[in-house]
């Protein structure tokens, strides 16, 4: 059964969340997943908002055959980490599992800003603070030395911050407007409207991604890429972005 | 050119019949090919032959050369004639080449009497269909013969099946074409089979096949033309179509009694076959299961084996790989699925025996057979790192190999990550860290700052230019208003002026020093010219002696002075 327990921030002292996240490595090492999954759940809601304890819960789930949640706090922790190959490849196996072909097709920006998708936002700002800095520093060298050298190392320069410039925004835009949501339970109806009586349009699996647009009195309005729309019960899907409440399993 | 066959090339002998079946007025086309041979010191010698009349055909030699490689052999044509009905296993054939005698393989025949005459003639084209089982199981096969009997040429021959719900065909090889009899009547024979394999019980219908041909047409003319030619057939072939006889087949259910639990749909009759390589190991090596399952009937029915894995052995299993054959008698083949077993412990080992359970069409009832009991020796021994798959017996490196895909044994997610870093803070991005601020708005300020303090300074400069060309001309001016000036107290006053307008120390300027240095600070060429001209009456003045009367050009000088620093700036 799905539940969500709620905003239950806990100051964890740093000793304290240092131990939970050992006890919690142990717990999935010794096969007991459930405590694992309590454990890296109590620390992501204290505040711990890191790649990598996304990364072990989705482990954990993935071990407990909850493709769906598996795969929804690998996406989380893609958010966080995306070019952590240990990710990419559990996501990308996970994936393998689900059941329904469902692909994304890729956009010019996307095709044409290729890196981002390996890339966290933390590290595109970093680069464009260094990209930021080598620029400005040569048109300070060029304010004293006017030689062709500065000039073509000035325009070198401003086209990377550029660059690096529209990747963060970019990415920031991405990160912000991400609509992604993943199907939770092992089969769900997609309905024509929010109301159980009304026609039964498609079904969707554990760990099929869609995109959420709204919700309604308990329903969830969802689309796929090739444009198939339909409303699913609320908890049946869960949105990847991570300042949404984590979801975690009672039993 | 003379091209010698290499010698010591590899020869080989073959025996083939044109049919698998005939009646006892055939005549048996038989083909002894010899490979890699231009010629045998003998004839062939045909063993298991009593029963036969045989005719020397005719010899043919075939030499090609492909890729550089010379491919020549010969090949002896014979005709049997049966003698008796039955079924005989015809060779194997003896040759001797360069001293040295080869055997070839062996047939079966199958001699049947002539059918009896229907009395009916049946003209000089039909076609006949015949199954070789009107009574079988689900998924049993029967095979479809369709032979056309014909008298004539025909040529673009096109068949149409029928197609019937639960009922699959299969061609079984190539249409064959020999030569035969019916009903006493010499025909030339194409004959092409299938198999047939029924997915349902019940009485099956199976509608006549139909053949389409081109038929030629010699008694057209009186006398054989120019377009007779097979060449230019075409204008002389007419289009028939020849049905064969509809036939029944009885599909029987498979039995529902003695069905084994692990029943696969495999019909047919099949052997089992495993053998383990090697048999004695050191611990930590691998060795090779491999299971062979062949026979004769639905073979892509063959189940993948399931291997109970034995305590203290790793199994990892190869794809299996599936061959299926298809032959006059029907459908036939095997599958082959090997395990690499690397047991962790030394000791003996005792593998269990695998089994299958197929529908036995010769006897009628379910069968199950398995594998023998295998055994293998681990002795102690260096573990080493082995890369577990069944093509690599041992685990040995071997010298010079191939490179082989890296095979995927297992499917599985990577561990957790437990070195997280950074616990107490958390991870989530800050842009509001000062080192990031810095780097994006410390080189902004510190060019703001360098450029502003160049521009400033470069004001400076030029505003103390001007003041000082101000205090100059205000002096000039003011000296030049003085009662009693001369031309002397003038030149003085220019002297003066320059020195102080423009940064010099002159001691004496003459006219044109200042014409001069007037042009090259931006002034009009009138004005230079203008001061030229006043200071060269100047000059006159002083040099003849009146340098110390009174002058009355002060006005002039002023309002001279006043146009350049307007002009000047």
């Amino acid at each position: 059964m799905v539940c969500f327990l709620g905003p239950d921030i806990m100051a964890l002292q740093t000793s304290e969340s240092e131990e939970l996240l050992f006890s919690s490595n142990q717990a999935y090492r010794q096969g007991r997943f459930q405590e694992a999954i309590d454990g890296y759940g109590r620390l992501i809601r204290s505040g711990h908002k890191d790649g990598n304890l996304y990364y072990n819960l989705g482990n954990a789930y993935f071990r407990k055959d909850q493709l769906g949640l598996a795969i929804l706090n690998y996406e989380r922790a893609r958010l966080l980490i995306p070019g952590d190959a240990d990710l990419n490849f559990n996501l990308s196996y996970a994936l393998d599992k689900t059941q329904d072909a469902v692909s994304e097709s890729q956009d010019l920006v996307n095709m044409t800003f290729f890196w981002l998708k390996d890339l966290d936002l933390g590290k595109l700002l970093w680069g464009f603070a260094v990209l930021n800095f080598l620029l400005w520093t040569t048109l300070l060298i060029r304010l004293f030395f006017k030689f062709e050298w500065t000039y073509y190392v000035c325009l070198i320069s401003i086209i990377l911050w550029i660059i690096a410039g529209a990747s963060f925004g970019l990415k920031w835009y991405e990160l912000n407007t991400d609509n992604r949501a993943v199907i939770l339970e092992q089969e769900v109806n997609i309905l024509a409207g929010p109301d159980i009586r009304d026609t039964v349009l498609f079904k969707l699996h554990a760990g099929t991604i869609v995109h959420y647009e709204r919700s309604e009195d308990g329903w969830s309005l969802i689309s796929l890429p090739d444009k198939k729309r339909g409303w699913v019960k609320a908890g049946a899907v869960e949105p990847v972005m991570i300042d949404c409440k984590p979801v975690f399993t009672a039993g | 050119m003379l091209i010698s066959c290499p010698a010591g090339a590899d020869v080989s002998i073959s025996m083939r019949l044109d049919r698998e079946e005939a009646t006892i007025a055939d005549s048996i086309s038989m083909v002894v090919s010899i490979a890699g041979a231009r010629e045998s010191d003998t004839l062939p010698v045909f063993k298991n032959i009593e029963d036969f009349d045989i005719t020397q055909g005719g010899t043919s030699s075939r030499f090609e050369v492909i890729n550089g490689k010379v491919n020549s052999g010969i090949d002896y044509t014979f005709f049997l004639q049966p003698q008796k009905t039955g079924t005989f296993e015809i060779g194997p054939v003896e040759v001797t080449v360069d001293g040295k005698t080869y055997r070839s393989n062996t047939t079966t025949l199958k001699v049947v009497k002539q059918p009896e005459s229907s009395g009916a003639d049946r003209g000089p084209l039909f076609l006949t269909a015949g199954l070789s089982s009107t009574k079988v199981y689900v998924e049993e096969q029967s095979i479809y013969t369709l032979k056309l009997y014909h008298q004539t040429r025909v040529s673009n021959i096109s068949l149409d099946l029928p197609e019937i719900e639960h009922l699959t065909f299969r061609q079984l090889g190539k249409p064959v074409e020999y030569h035969g009899f019916y009903n006493g009547r010499s025909y030339d024979v194409v004959e092409v089979r299938y198999a047939l394999l029924p997915s349902e019980e019940g009485i099956c219908g199976i509608e006549p096949s139909r053949m389409k041909m081109t038929v030629a047409q010699p008694g057209r003319r009186s006398h054989r033309g120019f377009f007779d030619d097979p060449f230019f057939s075409f204008s002389t072939g007419r289009t028939m179509a020849v049905a064969s006889e509809p036939l029944e087949l009885n599909v029987l259910p498979l039995p529902g009694k003695g069905k084994p639990s692990d029943f696969s749909g495999l019909v047919g009759s099949f052997k089992i076959n495993s053998k383990l390589e090697p048999n004695t190991i050191k611990a930590g090596e691998s060795v090779t299961l491999t299971v062979l399952v062949n026979g004769r009937g639905n073979v892509n029915r063959i189940p993948d084996l399931k291997w109970p894995e034995p305590d203290h052995i790793k199994v990892y299993a190869d794809e299996p790989v599936l061959k299926v054959k298809e032959d006059a008698k029907g459908l036939s083949g095997s599958k082959t699925m090997k395990w690499a077993l690397v047991p962790e412990k030394e000791g003996r080992y005792k593998i269990p025996s695998l089994s299958l359970s197929f529908f036995d069409t010769e006897t009628h009832q379910y069968r199950e057979i398995e594998t023998s009991r295998l055994c293998i020796s681990v002795l102690p021994g260096e573990v080493k790192q082995v890369q577990a798959s069944p093509d690599h017996s041992n685990g040995q490196k071997i010298e010079g190999h191939a490179k082989k895909a890296v095979k995927e044994l297992g499917h599985d997610i990577l561990p957790i990550h437990t070195s997280i870093k950074d616990l107490g803070k958390g991870s989530i991005i800050r842009p509001g860290g000062l080192i990031l601020w810095s780097f994006f708005l410390g080189p902004f300020f510190i060019y703001a700052v360098v450029f502003l303090g160049l521009k400033l300074g470069k004001k400076s400069d030029r505003s103390l230019a001007t003041l000082t060309a101000k205090k100059a001309a205000k002096e000039f001016i003011r000296k030049c208003r003085r009662d009693g000036l001369s031309s002397s107290d003038l030149t003085l006053y220019f002297r003066d002026y320059f020195n102080e307008r423009f940064g010099l120390s002159l001691g004496s300027l003459t006219s044109e020093e200042a014409a001069e240095i007037l042009k090259s600070e931006g002034a009009d060429l009138d004005t230079a010219r203008k001061i030229l001209a006043i200071l060269k009456g100047l000059e006159n003045a002083v040099y003849t002696g009146k340098g110390q009367k009174a002058c009355d050009l002060g006005e002039d000088a002023s309002q001279l002075v006043r146009q350049i620093e307007k002009e000047i700036r």
